[in-house]
């Protein structure tokens, strides 16, 4: 821990991103492998089939694995990445989960933000809710032991 | 197959169950969960020994490059949650070990899923 750190904690009465919120980056981690070989698989496959769903699973699996990084890090700037990504996966989620509902035919395969993640027991929907809520409830400072 | 499936959810299951007691009682992952974990390991390799003969033996998948990407994702999420475990030396240790249980539980079921389609003829 550095003086300005130290400082900085003084000022911020939250609680330090510990605990859950390791919790929250390993669930993230298992997302962001996933999402990702998901994605490269039905690219590896065909491409062509379904364009916009792969093109979609392979947007969700890099904001996953950006959401991840950032979240762990923790840093001043990780921070900022990190309410960017998940705020782009909620959209994400709700915008696909909408379209895929309302237009079927637009995506003849599923990606993980189909049907608001109902293929994954709605996970990709409820996480990015607790990651907005531990982003705005955690301390800035880097995860450290304790 | 299903032998191993079977036996390597209920270890995963069972591993879990001891993480979230660990959790609930405020502990962290000890080095016992970890030998555990590497039962789980031995069933889920058996299980890779188990594809790959039936495999080349003409059990045809229909999805032949999920189903392997599963596998060894599979492999790879209790070393995680291990190297986690010597990291972090909390309660949350051990709730990210139930996570990675229930993630290989999933993995298995949906492995289960795909090693039933298999290309007709």
């Amino acid at each position: 821990m550095t003086g300005s750190e130290h400082e900085h904690d003084e000022l911020d009465d939250r609680p330090p991103s510990l605990g859950p919120g390791r919790v929250l980056i390993a669930v993230y981690g298992v997302f962001a492998l996933a999402a990702s070989a998901r994605a490269s698989v039905q690219i590896i496959r065909d491409v062509s089939e379904a364009p916009l769903a792969y093109g979609l699973s392979a947007f969700a699996a890099v904001v996953y694995i950006v959401a991840t990084l950032a979240l762990a890090h923790n840093g001043a700037r990780s921070r900022v990445v990190a309410w960017v990504a998940v705020s782009v996966e909620l959209v994400g989620v709700l915008t696909v989960g909408a379209a895929s509902l309302a237009l079927p035919e637009a995506f003849p395969r599923d990606t993980v933000w189909s049907g608001f993640g109902a293929g994954y027991g709605y996970v990709p929907l409820v996480l990015p809710v607790i990651g907005l809520i531990y982003l705005s409830r955690s301390r800035p400072g880097r995860v450290s032991a304790g | 197959m299903l032998v191993l499936t079977v036996a390597v959810a209920t270890l995963a299951l069972a591993l879990g169950a001891w993480a979230a007691v660990r959790l609930a009682r405020d502990l962290p992952v000890i080095l016992r969960q970890l030998v555990a974990g590497g039962a789980v390991e031995v069933a889920l390799l058996g299980q890779v020994a188990a594809a790959v003969a039936l495999t080349a033996s003409g059990h045809a998948l229909a999805e032949p490059l999920t189903f392997w990407g599963y596998l060894v994702f599979a492999l790879l999420i209790l070393p995680g949650a291990g190297a986690w475990a010597f990291a972090d030396r909390t309660r949350w240790s051990s709730a990210v070990l139930l996570v990675g249980t229930i993630t290989v539980v999933v993995m298995e079921l949906r492995m289960w899923q795909l090693w039933g389609q298999v290309i007709p003829g």
